[in-house]
């Protein structure tokens, strides 16, 4: 009885503090957004140039970089996760050669900056064949595609290993002890669950893909950043540029991230649903805490 | 087919350096059930994942219808052993129906129909025809179990191994499993259990293997070894049950 009062009064404090914890964060949060919108109104209101933002000259410009960056990203999504599938698959393979190749691909692609990757295969591979005879005219956008897919499908074969890890050992025993072969059982059983485990690193690995397409501004590609500087030199205005560059990627990664919310859960199957219920309900607690930290 | 249907034939396994198994001879007779019982840590499971071969064996042979199953290729002969596995191991992500009609689909090449019509008979036997299209995730486990075993029981085995296959269950739950395979002892499959359910091998068991330490110390009908055992070993053992 008296160990029952206790651990009520005292379970009592602990809510007390919980929410004199949440209030501080609430009014920290708040004071911190409100500092971040009054900074962006002010620059809104002194820095841009609206003649500029809305003309024509630009808009076409920032279109054109806009749907070349769109284009680039499904390909190299699309060889990316393909790759990385390839990848993981070779990490987890039996032969043991191809577990150390797949392994050594890897460390190397994720172990060098993206941008030493984009200088070798745009400017060292070309001088790899004789003067002249490099068989493309305009090797930017390929050696972009290639960079972009070669250093993230390390990244997603990462993923992939790790979602196939995450498979318990008796799915693999249960699909052989039925007769299935291992390829069977890693294409039926195995690989169909760590995709769907792989999912959330997969789609944050891609979105940074997106964002990893400003770096193609110093390979020529005439990407939204390219767009960028050529207005800012020409107008020593950088705040107008930036307002378009900050939409078009928030565009390209939003619908990134609703993409891949739609194919979690499409692949969320049976009773688990609950659970996911449970975990979003933690993340969106999370946010709160969030804007303390930013 | 004169011989016993399996026969285990003086196996050894070790993981390593350390032995689990000494020269262990089962016998099991077609249509028979044989009830595995012993300690934890004896070895019964072992033994029977030794059968297909999720363990290698290190001496000795185990035979099917007096082929080796090591000499045989290992896909064709997983087909005709059944295994039903303490954590039952359904795919979560297809549904009770498609757990069942995967392997006679994929392994066999039954068309989809047919796969599909015969796994709704097995979910029927089981007495889960109402949660056909369930994934194993809104099932108990007492379901999900019942579904495995269908899942074993689709690629029409020869025998069927059941390791520990009530352990993981709520006590509430595990009734319904074993009338599953009461059922099925009684339209004569051949059966290897592993149990701890003494009640259930008592009732079920045409014959009682009792291990210990990596050997078989006991093997006898059933009525006798639970009437009567006749060594030490089995003596000791049901007297810390009952």
């Amino acid at each position: 009885m008296a160990t029952q009062t206790e651990s009520k009064s005292s379970g009592g404090g602990v809510l007390m503090r919980d929410r004199l914890v949440k209030r501080v964060g609430e009014v920290a949060a708040g004071a911190f957004v409100l500092a971040i919108g009054g900074l962006l109104v002010w620059i809104l209101s002194t820095q841009v140039d609206y003649d500029l933002l809305s003309s024509p000259l630009i808009a076409r410009r920032f279109a054109e970089a806009f749907f070349l960056v769109i284009q680039i990203v499904v390909i190299s999504s699309l060889l990316s996760v393909s790759l990385g599938v390839l990848v993981g698959l070779g990490r987890i393979s039996t032969s043991n050669v191809t577990g150390r190749i797949a392994k050594g691909y890897v460390e190397f692609f994720r172990g060098t900056p993206l941008l030493f990757q984009l200088f070798v295969i745009y400017f060292g591979v070309p001088r790899l064949w004789a003067t002249g005879e490099f068989p493309f005219s305009d090797w930017a956008i390929p050696a972009a595609i290639i960079g972009l897919t070669l250093n993230h499908g390390a990244y997603v074969g990462e993923a992939i290993r790790g979602g196939i890890d995450a498979v318990p050992n008796g799915q693999m025993e249960a699909a052989r002890s039925l007769g299935m072969s291992r390829v069977m059982a890693l294409r039926e059983v195995v690989l169909p669950q760590a995709w769907r485990n792989a999912l959330a690193a997969i789609g944050n690995d891609q979105i940074i893909l997106v964002k990893d397409t400003s770096l193609l501004t110093v390979i020529a590609v005439p990407e939204i950043m390219s767009v960028f500087r050529n207005i800012n030199s020409n107008q020593l205005d950088p705040w107008t540029p930036l307002v378009w560059v900050c939409v078009l990627y928030l565009a390209i990664t939003m619908s990134m991230s609703q993409l891949v919310n739609g194919l979690e859960r499409r692949s969320d199957w049976g009773s688990d649903s609950r659970m996911f219920g449970r975990l979003s309900g933690l993340g969106s607690g999370g946010d709160d805490d969030g804007g303390e930290e930013a | 087919m004169t011989g016993p249907l399996v026969q285990f034939d003086g196996v050894d396994k070790s993981f390593g350096d350390t032995q689990v198994l000494y020269d262990v001879d089962v016998d099991v007779d077609e249509g028979e059930v044989v009830v595995v019982i012993g300690p934890s840590g004896s070895g019964k499971s072992t033994l029977l994942r030794c059968a297909n071969r999720l363990e290698e064996i290190q001496g000795g042979d185990i035979r099917l219808d007096g082929r080796s199953v090591i000499e045989t290729d290992i896909n064709a002969i997983r087909q005709q052993i059944g295994m039903v596995f303490q954590s039952f191991n359904l795919f979560p992500h297809k549904t009770a129906l498609e757990n069942v009609a995967l392997a006679p689909e994929k392994v066999k090449g039954a068309p989809e129909a047919e796969a599909k019509r015969a796994a709704a008979d097995l979910l029927d036997r089981v007495g889960l025809a109402d949660q056909a299209e369930s994934h194993p995730g809104a099932l108990s486990g007492g379901q999900q179990q019942r579904v495995a075993i269908a899942r074993a029981l689709a690629m029409e085995p020869r025998v069927m191994l059941f390791d520990e296959v009530t352990s993981a269950l709520d006590p509430e739950l595990v009734g319904e499993v074993l009338d599953v395979i009461e059922g099925l002892a009684a339209d004569g499959m051949t059966m290897v259990l592993v149990t701890h359910e003494m009640g259930f091998a008592r009732e079920v068991g045409d014959r009682i293997v009792l291990m210990a330490d990596g050997r078989v110390v006991e093997r006898t009908e059933t009525r006798s070894f639970f009437d009567e055992p006749s060594t030490e070993r089995g003596q000791q053992f049901l007297s810390r049950l009952l």
